[in-house]
């Protein structure tokens, strides 16, 4: 800038001061107010919103999908649509680092770069449309990053064609326009940013419209897996039973304590040791505990959990296991108050039922081998229906019967399979029930099997109150996650 | 004269100043630079081989992820790292090992039944079933494991995994 | 009495001649726009400190960075709110920065004589952006663990230089604790630093200017 256009400058300036106000408490009354405004919003998202929960990491997960802090979303798409590029695609550096490093640069040099001296926005035509196109093309990006770059089938389909319109070759042509109409000779000049504002405009409504269509042909999103978090360690407790319940029961037993395996392929008869004792809790860490489960005790027959090993647990629902073994076995931990999901107790003449009762039950002692996949003639009880519909003998259970097979079993005696002949031993096959739970079967069986805890209250014969006992119906529980 | 050796004095004091805070920052700015960037010069190489399990466990003609993990000591830690292989028995002897990382940033790829083939989440990336590129970004096909780098010693599949 | 305290503290502060400095300044009349400047130094305030009473708390290990951020989530009054803010503040925060650096260009306030205040913001925008690329690791979960295993070997694909600066970000060839106890550094330490240092000069430079005036249709 010459020496006389800085004077001009500084002069303005001056005269611009003498209209104007004073910083306080003028200028800081409004930064101040507009603070305040950015403040409360922060406290409202902070209390409505809060922060999502997400799992720990798992260096052992290989099947996440990473996505960056939403202000780098753009960047990441921007990456896809670059990489779609015949040949120059494959040169990744190019839009990973040069441009990035480009676009810094350049806004860097801008005051040195920009030699026009006025700044009124009508004659810096040039300038203002390429930030608009720039910010759009940003915006645009940001907006589509959740849709899939290609629609699936290999080469160029309508969708990547589509975002490759919108992302990369309508800013691009539009830059070159605004920037080619400044070199106009002084004649057209006025042509020239005519041009470039119609490009401005035209360029960005038109991203904006493609971008429109890019979301309307999208394949709706799969609805993504909702991922329970289990926060406290009361919560990581609960998780942990249901886990172990799964997993663990069908050869350790309900409570750890172990006993002959029966209807585990290649176990069948082995005696195993009880897990819960003193000897076990005090000698074994958190980590070793963790690590056994992760990896499996092959040589004795214990397989791998641990996803880095090949099994299906993450590490935190290993954590979760236990936290579950050392807080129900360890006696020198202090359980939490309602860290482990109850079966409640029934009052004389109360009728059991499904929702409040049973499933607690059935999900502590028998899901881990009536479930899909397992040894169990067919039988399933992880749902209600499943419950009395299924298994190869089925019904098992009769409303009244009090010869019901699945009661005859759990009371030790031996049922034979109707269909086959074969004898089946008691239920479960290691450790009968606590008598208490075979009477709250039998009562419920006797009672026609009431689902909810309305239908039970209108089977019992006296009308009881509302279930009592003071213990709360079984927390629910977070599933575990696949 | 004393002027001009008052001024040459205070150049001799100016350029004192400046090399004594020169060698100050030097003797603080240079070993503090190769302090903060040593974990990446020292950074350990982990060349081992490794056992991906029995190799008629691996179905033929689908492709089958086998993880594995590798421990290294960074800095007074040891960190345990997962890595993912597929293994695609096209025959009873011939065995194709591709590592499931993304050529393109990094990410992990999946093996997509319905497509068959491999799908890259991050960017799109289109992989066939010999880990040749099909679209997206990606500069080259996966990496693979061939030649001395797979062995079966006892029906147990072994692969040399070089990190880092 | 307070005249007579005034006047000596005055004596040796020279609190009339900062006052006139810094607060009694004669400005071109305001405009609404003209308050993201400051609304992103409150907010890197308020970033400051929340920030700190985070770090009561949080422990940089991979061991106990998730457990402490639950303990801040739900085991400490009000650490929800502390950690909310911050969470919230990371984001609007880049995004007040932002649109203020969009005001200037706008308003074309960086030319004479403010081409350095302009400068100087482009590296407090890098610096913002640093802040939650860092902090974004902080709480290691899922999304911070392969969030920044994918973005850490985008500075990887650097043609000759690249592995080097990967493993230079990392502290190693994977992401573990030395990655953690780094990122940590940066984000608590390093960073906050310079973007005090460069706030400092980008107000001092204000301050010297004066805020510039909106342009009208002659200028
Ligand atoms: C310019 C200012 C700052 C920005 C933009 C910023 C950004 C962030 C972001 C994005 C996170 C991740 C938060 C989350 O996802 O929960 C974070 C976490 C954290 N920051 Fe900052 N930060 C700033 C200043 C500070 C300062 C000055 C300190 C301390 C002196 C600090 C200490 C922490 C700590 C301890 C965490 C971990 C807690 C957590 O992740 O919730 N931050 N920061
Ligand atoms: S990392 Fe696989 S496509 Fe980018």
């Amino acid at each position: 800038m010459k020496e006389e256009q800085k004077k001009t400058v500084l002069e303005k300036y001056k005269i611009a001061l003498q209209k104007g106000e004073r910083f306080w408490p003028d200028s800081i009354y409004k930064d101040l107010l507009v603070s305040l405004a950015i403040f409360i919003v922060l406290i409202l998202l902070a209390t409505f919103l809060g922060v999502p929960g997400e799992p720990k990491a798992d260096p052992s997960d290989t099947a996440y999908v990473p996505k960056p802090e939403w202000y780098f979303l753009f960047l990441f798409k921007f990456l896809a649509v670059y990489g779609q590029i015949p040949l120059l695609g494959k040169i990744e550096w190019i839009a990973t680092a040069a441009i990035p490093a480009l676009v810094i640069l350049l806004l860097f040099v801008l005051p040195l770069m920009d030699k026009n001296p006025y700044r009124h926005y009508s004659r810096r035509i040039m300038a203002l449309s390429i930030m608009a196109v720039f910010v759009t093309s940003m915006v645009v990006l940001t907006v589509i990053s959740g849709i899939p770059t290609t629609s699936g089938n290999t080469g160029m389909s309508a969708m990547t064609l589509l975002q490759f319109l919108t992302g990369l070759v309508i800013p691009i042509m539009a830059y070159i326009i605004i920037v080619g109409s400044s070199f106009l000779s002084n004649k057209l000049k006025l042509l020239g940013s005519r041009l470039q504002k119609w490009t401005a405009v035209g360029g960005s409504l038109s991203m904006i419209v493609v971008a429109g269509v890019v979301i309307l042909i999208a394949p709706p999103a799969a609805p993504s897996a909702e991922v329970q978090v289990a926060n406290t360690l009361t919560e990581q407790i609960i998780a942990g039973q249901d886990l172990y319940s799964l997993n663990c029961v069908q050869c350790h037993g309900a409570d750890g304590e172990g006993g002959i395996i029966s209807g585990v392929q290649g176990l069948e008869g082995f005696n195993m040791k009880a897990i819960h004792s003193q000897d076990e809790m005090y000698t074994r860490s958190d980590e070793t505990l963790g690590d056994i489960i992760s990896y499996g005790q092959p040589n004795l027959g214990m397989q791998p959990f641990g996803k880095s090993y090949g099994g299906a647990l993450s590490t935190s629902e290993i954590d979760y296991i236990v936290a579950f073994m050392r807080y129900t076995w360890d006696d020198r931990s202090v359980i939490p108050a309602g860290a482990v999901s109850t079966i409640p107790e029934l009052n004389p003449g109360e009728v059991p039922s499904w929702d409040v009762h049973i499933q607690p039950l059935v999900k502590r002692y028998c899901v881990s081998c009536h479930r899909t996949g397992r040894q169990n003639n067919n039988y399933l009880m992880t749902s209600y229906q499943e419950m009395l519909t299924t298994g190869d003998n089925a019904p098992l259970i009769t409303a009244g019967d009090p010869k019901s097979l699945l009661l005859t079993l759990i009371n030790g005696h031996e049922g034979k399979d109707p269909v086959t002949g074969n004898v089946i031993r008691q239920m479960p096959p290691t450790k009968l029930l606590d008598p208490k739970y075979v009477d709250m079967l039998t009562r419920w069986v006797m009672a026609g099997m009431p689902q909810t805890a309305k239908e039970a209250a209108a089977l019992a014969p006296t009308p009881t109150a509302t279930p009592t006992g003071g213990v709360a119906p079984a927390v629910p529980t977070p599933t575990p996650t696949p | 004269m004393a002027g001009s050796h008052n001024i040459s004095r205070r150049d001799f004091v100016k350029l004192i100043t400046g090399a004594v805070g020169a060698i100050i920052g030097a003797a603080i700015g240079l070993p503090a630079i190769d302090y903060l960037i040593d974990p990446a010069l020292k950074a350990a190489g982990k060349d081992a081989w490794v056992p991906l399990g029995k190799l008629e466990t691996f179905e033929i003609g689908k492709p089958t992820l086998a993880t594995f993990t590798r421990s290294t000591v960074n800095g007074w830690e040891k960190t345990v790292n997962s890595y993912g292989v597929f293994v695609l028995r096209s025959s009873d002897t011939d065995t194709l090992i591709l590592s499931n990382k993304c050529t393109h940033l990094g990410c992990h790829v999946n093996w997509n039944v319905d497509k068959q083939e491999y799908i890259c989440p991050c960017h799109d990336a289109q992989f066939g079933i010999n880990g040749e590129v099909l679209g997206g970004p990606p500069p080259r096909p996966l990496d693979r494991y061939t030649g001395d780098q797979v062995q079966v010693t006892d029906g147990k599949l072994l692969i040399y995994f070089r990190g880092g | 009495m307070w005249k007579k305290l005034f006047a000596w503290l005055d004596e040796r502060l020279a609190l009339n001649e900062l006052y006139k400095a810094t607060l009694d300044r004669p400005e071109p009349k305001g405009n609404w726009w003209n308050t993201l400047g400051s609304a992103s130094l409150f907010l890197f305030l308020l970033q400051g400190v929340t920030g700190i009473f985070l770090s009561v708390y949080y422990t940089p290990s991979p061991d106990h960075a998730f457990d402490s951020i639950q303990y801040i989530m739900n085991g400490v009054a009000f650490g929800w709110l502390i950690r909310g803010i911050h969470h919230w503040g990371a984001t609007l925060m880049v995004l007040v920065v932002f649109i203020h650096m969009l005001r200037v260009f706008v308003t074309a306030s960086y030319k004479y004589p403010r081409e350095l205040t302009w400068l100087i913001g482009v590296g407090l925008l890098l610096c913002t952006l640093g802040m939650g690329f860092t902090g974004y690791l902080l709480p290691w979960d899922q999304k911070a663990y392969w969030a920044t295993t994918v973005a850490t070997s985008i500075a990887g694909s650097v043609p000759i230089i690249g592995s080097f600066i990967m493993k230079a970000l990392r502290g190693g060839t994977d992401l573990s604790a030395l990655t953690l106890s780094r990122f940590f550094a940066a984000h608590i330490w390093m960073l906050p630093a310079v973007l005090a240092g460069l706030i400092g000069v980008h107000l001092f430079l204000i301050i010297k200017h004066g805020e510039s005036e909106f342009p009208g249709k002659d200028d």
